[in-house]
């Protein structure tokens, strides 16, 4: 046995790092590129209201989302606005179509809940014209989005 | 001049660089989680509605307003938002175990017996007019609340008048805020006693129920029969 390991030094040879900052790498590229910052860009101003009895959405595939603030862009007036989609709606009847066209296959408007973002300073007039638009089509599940910190 | 070897560059860093990176990008990454409400509004029905019933009486409505300036008129009093939640605490809870308070809605025990009583006198109707759905959703009703009323430890639960409603008007000034805020009150009361029933009776946590998994469906069924939530909105003023 002996003869073999003569001077030479037994113990466990060290790990090879030298591949490491490449993982490392691979992870920081898929972070960056999985990290989507929002889908789309809100032409609305929201701060949302706090409700300590929010909870949060589960199947977000379910739900279309209503945005209803202020306009980003001053030259839009300082009333408050709907955003369907990517763009300002002209009125709360817009969203009669719009939630038929968001109907998956297959479904009614009725299966989809509709979440409505709306800034906390927004007067009830224009929240209560969508609903009321959106029950005329059957539209009937709301989730009023709220922050669930308090 | 002696030639100098070029110095190779040390890479062993390199990990600690990606890896700073990588938690910076872990750390600024905010998944944004929506968060919400739910309520359902009532169904739009063409035929015309059936006269209310007379029997309603003041004492089963909550009447909440709130107006452009952001007061809140209950009962037709002014009164600060933060006694909201103690109205509404003592509208569902006044009356729940004694007759306590003359202005906030009456229980009644359901038994089994006045269950079958009620089902029997149904299924009278019923048979009269098979076709009628308002019967037939009453039929359901109490053949729920037969069952309810089996899988309790005392065979019977307390239950608020069926014409016990919250009415919830605004004006086109209200703020969204407020509106959030009082619904957030009224969810919070209903959570409330829906929490205790569900620890007390089935020894589950309220919140942890999913609405996937039937049994636990069966329990979330059986707790709206328990404490209801029925809100009706106004149109506003404007």
């Amino acid at each position: 046995m002996g003869k073999f390991n003569k001077g030479k030094k037994r113990g466990v040879p060290g790990v090879n790092t030298s591949a490491l900052p490449d993982i490392i790498f691979m992870l920081l590229f898929f972070f960056m590129v999985a990290t989507t910052m929002k889908e789309f860009d809100y032409q609305v101003e929201i701060i949302k209201p706090e409700a300590d009895q929010a909870r949060a959405i589960e199947n977000k595939d379910m739900v279309d989302f209503v945005y209803i603030g202020f306009p980003v862009d001053k030259n839009q007036g300082t009333e408050a606005r709907i955003q369907l989609n990517d763009a300002l709606a002209p009125g709360p009847g817009s969203v009669i179509p719009w939630k038929i066209e968001q109907t998956r296959p297959g479904m009614t408007p009725f299966d989809i809940v509709t979440s409505l973002k709306v800034h906390k300073d927004v007067g009830m007039r224009v929240v209560s014209d969508v609903k009321e638009n959106l029950r005329e089509i059957d539209a009937i599940k709301i989730n009023y989005s709220a922050d669930e910190r308090n | 001049m002696a030639k100098r070897e070029l110095e190779e560059i040390s890479a062993g860093s390199m990990a600690d660089i990606a890896f700073l990176l990588l938690i910076f990008f872990l750390v600024t990454t905010t998944v944004e989680v929506d968060a919400g409400i739910g309520r359902n509004m009532p169904l739009k029905v063409d035929v015309t509605d059936p006269p209310p019933p007379v029997d309603i009486h003041d004492r089963d409505i909550l009447e909440i307003n709130a107006n452009s300036k952001d007061e809140l008129l209950v009962e037709g009093r002014l009164t600060a938002f933060e006694d909201l939640e103690d109205i509404v605490r003592e509208y569902y809870t006044a009356n729940m175990e004694t007759e306590t308070n003359p202005r906030m809605p009456r229980y009644t025990q359901i038994t089994p017996t006045l269950c079958q009583q009620k089902i029997a006198q149904i299924n009278q109707s019923f048979a009269a007019n098979p076709e009628d759905m308002v019967i037939k959703a009453e039929l359901e009703n109490w053949k729920a609340k037969l069952e309810l009323c089996q899988s309790l430890p005392e065979k019977s639960y307390p239950e608020i008048s069926k014409m016990a409603i919250i009415r919830l008007k605004n004006q086109a000034g209200t703020t969204y805020g407020l509106y959030i805020q009082i619904q957030n009150v009224l969810k919070k009361i209903v959570n409330e006693l829906r929490i205790e029933y569900c620890d007390e009776v089935w020894g589950k946590d309220y919140f942890a129920l999913k609405p996937d998994d039937a049994e636990d469906a069966d329990i979330i069924s059986k707790l709206r029969i328990l404490v209801p939530e029925r809100i009706i909105e106004a149109k506003i003023d404007r």
